[in-house]
């Protein structure tokens, strides 16, 4: 009885000691630090389509004067009211996980218009570790839009509550692309966030070429890597030193970060549900600088001040005022070839209501030239007022729909037998899907 | 003997409970609107109160990039849960003294649990996704109850004796966190009301121009 009993035991025990060493050799659940690099999670895309119905002149994006992304079809006058189909963009998010971190985003996107375009929006590594104590950092590097916008969100930069952003941050998507390295710095006291954010960076020379021998204009075309945007007809003496083109991701004045620019923001969340933005820009370029195509180097500079609140659980305020400075090319006549000064500003409201929101904006923008080579004739002045609304239809599935008029006045438009004063005439019926 | 003594024993404890009645507290605002998840506790002044044992299953929950619920309350030595339900990863985490913890949860339908062995209140973010908060209050009494959506808190067998209430609310503006006030020893059903004054609560659209 007892031998038996105690066999038992033995074989029990053993039986038991095996079972755990089995258990304990297979891995316990790893904790693999957060690595993903290619997965479904990492990967997403977006497409954009949309009927649009435009009329007045030829638009900016063909080598107009026009303000908008789409425009009349005649570059000698400006069309009546038509309703065409569009594709508009198309992108593909990949967003790594190296650690815990650091991660990465890269966007490439196909965008409609006159011709296809493909290319390179974004790529940028983001560093974002978790540590206790009063200041938190984080840091970006890589080809990036500076943080000035605030109308665009997540990795895609997608103009949020409507088809088109303000003129200010249209400028930025298509001319204020950068590569650089930006490091963030926030603190916390008594209901407010104060961040402060810092950056080097080069391959900015040509910004400020759009705004001058263009002025402002309201679109989401945004400008992808290495490629170049159309221009209008320059006045008789920029003809022989200037393409009708530029590309705005260049460096011409001696290497990459030979002489490097900075930008600057400082953002201070109040205890209350609103945020003021302080931004500064000095790409620090040489405006003697040419490289083989006659693109010059541009020294821009330029403030903003933004405002974001939330008056009540269901409005969105936004506010930014931008005012710039951008100079060209040798000294003459006592000025640059280009002395340009710039400015816009804009109040937009949004209404959140069910699935979706509603917002309305108005935009006043400007630029006064003392130049040598550029005149007054280049100067401008307009306003544009926006109506917008969005609905989303399913989890991945949304619908905007926004109307626009835009009005200004360019003496240069002679140089395309136009009339000085110009308005336009936008609507957009814009689906968008994502996976 | 022994019976008697069992029945004096029982009289005693049925003259207690009797004298044990419920608390109804209704938290308001500045503006007279009713305020949920505001957590008040009593505790006997000079004296110790009996612990609030686990009850149940405590969780919360990641789902459209938040925190469900935003505040809960639980007893010190409980065990919380944080399942994920996005489809992507968050990176949970809380630096306050009662609790510190890092949890690196992968993708849907992952949990991981923390215990919490101090009383106090813990304060939860993502480290992926800013905007997304949570609080934990770790309580060490049983008598704590949240407000719910009416702005009531209902405490039962509050004993007769005289207590300290105390208020605590994430958006409480008052130093400390936390505002107390004295309660009189009664042991009768009584309801009070609290009034007030909270920070205006983070915007919920405001993450604009988030990089």
């Amino acid at each position: 009885m007892i031998g038996e009993g105690t066999g038992g035991r033995v074989a029990a025990k053993t039986a038991l000691v095996l079972a755990m060493t089995i258990a304990g050799a297979a891995p316990l659940r790893a904790e693999p630090g957060g690595t993903d690099i290619l997965s479904a999670e990492t990967l997403t895309a977006t497409a954009d389509v949309r009927l649009v119905g435009v009329d007045g002149e030829q638009s900016w994006a063909n080598g107009g004067f026009g303000k908008l992304r789409y425009g009349g079809d005649n570059p000698a006058k400006p069309s009546d009211f038509s309703l065409k189909p569009a594709f508009a963009e198309a992108d593909i998010v990949w967003q790594p996980r190296f650690s815990w971190s650091l991660s990465g985003t890269v966007v490439g996107l196909v965008q409609g218009g006159d011709k296809v375009q493909a290319g390179l929006s974004e790529a940028f590594l983001s560093w974002k570790p978790l540590e206790s104590g009063q200041v938190k950092l984080s840091a970006r590097a890589g080809i990036m839009w500076p943080p000035v916008s605030l109308e665009h969100s997540g990795p895609e930069w997608a103009v949020t509550d409507s088809i088109t952003p303000s003129a200010i941050n249209s400028w930025i998507g298509e001319e204020v692309k950068i590569l650089g390295a930006e490091a963030t710095a926030s603190t916390q006291f008594g209901g407010n966030k104060i961040s402060l954010t810092g950056a080097l960076f080069d391959m900015n020379d040509t910004a400020g070429a759009l705004l001058t021998f263009r002025g402002w204009a309201l679109h989401d075309r945004k400008i992808l890597a290495f490629d170049e945007q159309p221009l209008p007809p320059l006045n008789a003496m920029m003809s022989m030193l200037q393409p009708r083109y530029t590309h705005p991701l260049n460096e011409l004045d001696g290497g990459y970060m030979k002489r490097p620019g900075y930008y600057a923001k400082l953002t201070w969340q109040l205890p209350v549900p609103a945020r003021i933005e302080l931004f500064h820009y000095d790409n620090a370029s040489n405006p003697e600088s040419v490289n083989y195509e006659l693109e010059w180097g541009w020294r821009t500079k330029f403030n903003d001040i933004g405002l974001v609140a939330e008056p009540s659980d269901k409005t969105l305020f936004r506010a930014q005022a931008m005012f710039g400075h951008s100079l060209m090319g040798y000294p003459m006549n006592g000025a640059n070839w280009i002395d340009m000064r710039f400015r816009a500003g804009y109040a937009m409201l949004t209404r959140y209501i069910d699935k979706g929101s509603i917002s309305a904006r108005l935009d006043l923008f400007g630029t006064r030239n003392h130049g040598s080579a550029v005149t007054s004739q280049d100067d401008e002045d307009g306003w544009a007022a926006m109506l917008a609304g969005r609905r989303n239809l399913a989890k991945n599935l949304s619908v905007l729909a926004e109307i626009m008029h835009v009005e200004s006045d360019r003496d240069a438009r002679a140089r395309a037998g136009l009339a000085s004063e110009q308005p336009g005439n936008q609507v957009q019926l814009s689906l968008r899907a994502r996976w | 003997m022994r019976h008697f003594i069992g029945w004096l024993l029982l009289l005693f404890a049925c003259a207690s409970a009797a004298q044990a009645g419920t608390l109804t507290v209704r938290v308001v605002g500045a503006d007279g609107k009713p305020v949920s998840d505001a957590v008040v506790t009593l505790r006997p002044q000079g004296g110790s109160a009996p612990a609030l044992r686990p009850q149940g299953r405590y969780e919360v929950k990641q789902f459209d990039t938040q925190f469900h619920p935003f505040v809960s309350v639980v007893p010190v030595s409980a065990t919380v849960y944080f399942p994920n339900l996005d489809p992507f990863k968050h990176h949970v985490y809380s630096f306050s003294p009662a609790k510190t913890f890092e949890l690196k949860l992968f993708a849907k339908d992952q949990t991981r649990s923390v215990l919490f062995d101090k009383a106090g209140v813990v304060a939860v973010g993502c480290n992926i996704h800013d905007n997304m908060s949570a609080f934990i209050y770790v309580t060490d009494t049983v008598w704590t109850a949240q407000t719910d959506a009416s702005g009531q808190a209902v405490i039962r067998d509050v004993p007769a004796q005289a207590l300290t209430l105390s208020l605590w609310h994430p958006y409480l503006s008052v130093p400390g966190g936390v505002s107390n006030e004295a309660l009189a020893a009664s042991g009768a059903d009584r309801s009070k009301t609290i009034q007030v004054k909270l920070r205006a609560p983070p915007g919920h659209h405001m993450n604009m121009g988030a990089y």
